[in-house]
This record gives C-alpha cells, sequence and structure tokens, in this order.
C-alpha cells in the first residue's frame, strides 16, 4: 500500500532510478512490439487469420475517427491508434503477476496527455497554418485569451488525472481486497478492471479525437 | 501528541466525507445523462451510434469530477504533505 503513489524504484540506470512502472512500460513496448512484428512479418493481400485482427483494429479506429471528423481518418491514424493501443495495453498489465499498469503512474498518464497538448497545435497549424490556427485564441475578442489558454492546460491535466485516477482506483480496490480474502474474491473486480480499462482507453482515444478535430477544423465565425 | 491525533482524525473524516459528498452528485448527473441517452435510443433506434460515443465522452467528463476527488482524498490519506510540518 505504501507504493500507491510512489512506485518501488527497483535499480538505478546510470543514477536515474528506475521503478517498477517503468519496467512495465518496457515490457508493455516489447510486447507491442514483438506482437506487430510477428503479425505483419509476412503480409499478405488476402489476409490470414492474425492478419484480420489487426486490420480489424486499424479499420475500427479509422471508423472511429471518421465518425467525429470526416476526412482526417487516415491523418489521425498513427497517433490515436498508437495511443489507443499503449494504453489500452497498459491499463490491462496489471493484471500479469508482477506487473503494476504503468499508467497508475502519474508520470506515465501525465506523459501522455502531454503528447496530446502538443499534437493539437501540431495538427491544427499543419492543416489550417500559423495565422488561422492562433487567430482562434483571440476569435470573438482578445479578452478570450487567456480562457482559452487555461482551458488547453486545465483540460489536459484532466485528461491525465483521468486515467490515472481510474486505473490508480481499480489497482488499490483489487489490492483491498487482496488483503482481505486472497483466494477467489478479487476475480470479479478483476474481470471488471478489464472492463474499465479498455472503456478508459476508449475514452482517451475518442477525447484526443474530439480536441484534434476542433483544432483542424475551420470556424465558421 | 493530542494535536497530532487530531490531524490524523481530521485528515481521514475529511477523505471519506469528500468521497461520499464528491460521488453523489456526479452519480446523480450520470444517472440523468444515462436516461437521456436511453431515452432517446428508445425513441430513435437508428441513432445509437451517435448517441452512445456523446454519451460516453460526456460520462468521463462528469466521471472526472468524482476521480478528482478520489485523487485529492487519496493525496490525504496516503501522501499528506502536511504531515511533516506535523511529525517533526
Amino acid at each position: 500500500m505504501e507504493e500507491i503513489f510512489n512506485p518501488r524504484v527497483l535499480f538505478y540506470l546510470f543514477s536515474v532510478p528506475v521503478t517498477r512502472t517503468t519496467v512495465s512500460t518496457w515490457v508493455v513496448m516489447a510486447f507491442l512490439v514483438l506482437l506487430s512484428f510477428l503479425l505483419t512479418r509476412r503480409m499478405s493481400f488476402v489476409p490470414g487469420r492474425l492478419q484480420n485482427v489487426l486490420e480489424l483494429f486499424v479499420e475500427a479506429v479509422i471508423n472511429l475517427i471518421e465518425g467525429m471528423s470526416p476526412g482526417n481518418g487516415r491523418k489521425f491514424l498513427p497517433l490515436v491508434g498508437a495511443l489507443a493501443l499503449f494504453i489500452g495495453t497498459a491499463n490491462l498489465a496489471h493484471l500479469v503477476p508482477g506487473l503494476k499498469a504503468p499508467t497508475s503512474d502519474f508520470n506515465t498518464a501525465f506523459g501522455l496527455a502531454l503528447v496530446v497538448f502538443f499534437a493539437v497545435p501540431f495538427y491544427g497549424i499543419a492543416t489550417r497554418g500559423l495565422k488561422n490556427y492562433f487567430k482562434e485564441y483571440i476569435s470573438p475578442s482578445p479578452i478570450l485569451l487567456p480562457f482559452h489558454i487555461i482551458s488547453e492546460i486545465t483540460r489536459t491535466f484532466s485528461l491525465a488525472l483521468r486515467l490515472f485516477g481510474n486505473i490508480l482506483g481499480e489497482e488499490i480496490i483489487i489490492g483491498i481486497l487482496f488483503l482481505l480474502a486472497p483466494l477467489v474474491v478479487p476475480v470479479p473486480m478483476m474481470l471488471f478492471s478489464i472492463f474499465s480499462g479498455v472503456i478508459q482507453a476508449y475514452i482517451f482515444t475518442i477525447l484526443t479525437v474530439v480536441y484534434l478535430s476542433s483544432a483542424v477544423e475551420v470556424s465558421k465565425h | 501528541m493530542q494535536g497530532e491525533i487530531l490531524f490524523l482524525c481530521v485528515t481521514v473524516f475529511t477523505a471519506g466525507f469528500a468521497i461520499a459528498v464528491g460521488v453523489i452528485f456526479p452519480a446523480l448527473g450520470q444517472g440523468k445523462a444515462c436516461a437521456q441517452a436511453l431515452e432517446s435510443i428508445a425513441r430513435q433506434p437508428e441513432a445509437t451510434g451517435p448517441i452512445s460515443r456523446t454519451l460516453f465522452v460526456g460520462l468521463a467528463m462528469l466521471e472526472s469530477l468524482a476521480i478528482y476527488v478520489l485523487v485529492i482524498s487519496l493525496i490525504l490519506l496516503f501522501a499528506n504533505p502536511l504531515l511533516r510540518y506535523v511529525f517533526r
């Protein structure tokens, strides 16, 4: 219980502390890289069974983006798909014994939110140009400039805190149940944590798409 | 010693009270949102996709309010920054 906010430091790499969540992130990364390498090694035009799974995922992400911001499916796919895959896998990592979900560390969650924070102006400037994008900040009148900036910052924090709080809450509940009755009792909660982990990954993805599409679309007024 | 015990009691009470109050109102809001979404899905079953997608975004926004409370009470319980001033 004492490692709720500060995950245990396992070892020091060149005097940089490496925590349990960092190692879990490496495991998740290795798993994803290995999986996608093995599944795309012999790609064929007519997909096999395993290749079909990946194509299903890619098409689902494209359809999700097209539903919220039509015409941008291919453009947002690398960022949004990577976020969805990584967060989805990372939220489920605590089901593997010995691993701790990387997203239950606030540093990981805030890092992911920072990616979105920087991707929004990147895509906005790339599609609409520097001048048009920053004109949005003073759009009805320049008085609203601080509020636009504050909303950019607070939504980054809310994105990070939502992911972090949900996954950490699940982990704490499972941990407490494990302390009280370790045999079968935590299993239903662990099954529920699969559901909520996938839902959280979905919500993070969909909010990313909402923010990106609001930056890219040309304003009407 | 009296002061320290009082501090711990107030901390634990505040954490519990914050969770209790901070969960009620997001729960009411989420219930209202779900009820409305169900009603509109029942009226227009062909609009299930967009409605449920918007519902998820809205529920996430509402849920983050409860999560803020959870994070604050977890900080109060497990990583209270004021503890080192009380227990020197």
